[in-house]
C-alpha cells in the first residue's frame, strides 16, 4: 500500500470517528426527551460547531500519530520513496475528482435538508441532515480518492 | 465510441537504459514513484508535458515510448470511410 492510500485511511479513520461521535451525541440527546429539541436550533449549532473544532484537532492528532508510525514501519533512509513530497498531476487529478464526488454527495444531502423544511419537519432535522450530509460528503471523498489510487484514474 | 488504447514502453526502456529504477525516472520527471507505476500498470494516462519528459528522460521520441492503438471497431470505421 502507498503512502497517499495509507495517509487518506488515517484521514477516513479520524473522520469516521468524529461523525460517529457526532450521531452518537445526537442520538443520545434524542433519548433524553428534552422539549423543544426540535426547534432549539441554537442548541443543535453549537454542538455542531463543538464537533467541527473536536474533528480538526482529532484530525491532526491523527496525522500525526500517521507519520510517527509510518516512520517506524517503514525504516527507509530513502524517506522520498515512501513519503513523497510533492503533489504531482495525478495526486492532483485524483483530489479534482474526488472533491467532484463529494460535492455530489453534499448537494444530494442538502436537497433532502429541504424536503425535509417542506415537510414540515422540525428545522433541526433539516439542519442535522445538512451537517450529516457535509460529514458523509468529506467520507466519500475520502473513498473516492482511495478508489481512484487503487483502480486507477 | 471507438476504444482507444494506448501501451508504453517505459518498464523495457528502463532496462535497456542501464537499469534505471522507477524512483529514479520519477525524479528526473519530477513525479512520484507511484505515478510511474501507475503508466506502467496502464492505470493512468499521463499528460502531454509528462509523456514528453518521459520520452526525453530515455532520449527518445514519444512515439517510441508511447503507442496509440485501435480496436478492431474503430479500424473498421476508418476503412468504411
Amino acid at each position: 500500500m502507498y503512502y497517499q492510500e495509507k495517509k487518506t485511511i488515517a484521514l477516513l479513520f479520524s473522520g469516521t470517528l468524529v461523525c460517529a461521535a457526532y450521531c452518537i451525541y445526537a442520538y443520545q440527546q434524542l433519548q433524553t426527551g428534552a422539549p423543544n429539541l426540535g426547534n432549539d436550533l441554537r442548541f443543535w449549532a453549537s454542538a455542531m460547531l463543538i464537533c467541527i473544532g473536536a474533528g480538526i484537532v482529532t484530525t491532526i492528532i491523527i496525522q500525526i500519530l500517521f507519520h510517527i508510525i509510518n516512520a517506524m514501519m517503514n525504516h527507509v533512509t530513502a524517506c522520498e520513496e515512501e513519503d513523497p513530497t510533492i503533489e504531482d498531476e495525478r495526486d492532483k487529478l485524483i483530489n479534482l475528482k474526488s472533491m467532484r464526488n463529494s460535492y455530489v454527495v453534499v448537494g444530494v444531502g442538502f436537497v433532502i435538508a429541504l424536503i425535509t423544511l417542506v415537510m414540515q419537519l422540525p428545522p433541526a432535522v433539516m439542519l442535522n441532515i445538512a451537517f450529516l450530509s457535509f460529514m458523509t460528503g468529506s467520507l466519500f471523498e475520502g473513498i473516492s480518492q482511495l478508489y481512484f489510487y487503487r483502480r486507477g484514474v | 465510441m471507438p476504444a482507444i488504447v494506448i501501451t508504453n514502453t517505459i518498464r523495457r526502456l528502463r532496462f535497456d537504459n542501464g537499469e534505471i529504477t522507477q524512483q529514479d525516472l520519477a525524479k528526473k520527471t519530477d513525479v512520484t514513484r507511484q505515478t510511474i507505476v501507475a503508466i506502467e500498470n496502464g492505470k493512468y494516462s499521463p499528460s502531454l508535458e509528462l509523456a514528453f519528459r518521459i520520452a526525453h528522460a530515455f532520449g527518445k521520441p514519444l512515439e517510441e515510448v508511447f503507442k496509440y492503438e485501435m480496436t478492431e471497431e474503430n479500424s473498421d470505421s476508418a476503412r468504411k470511410t
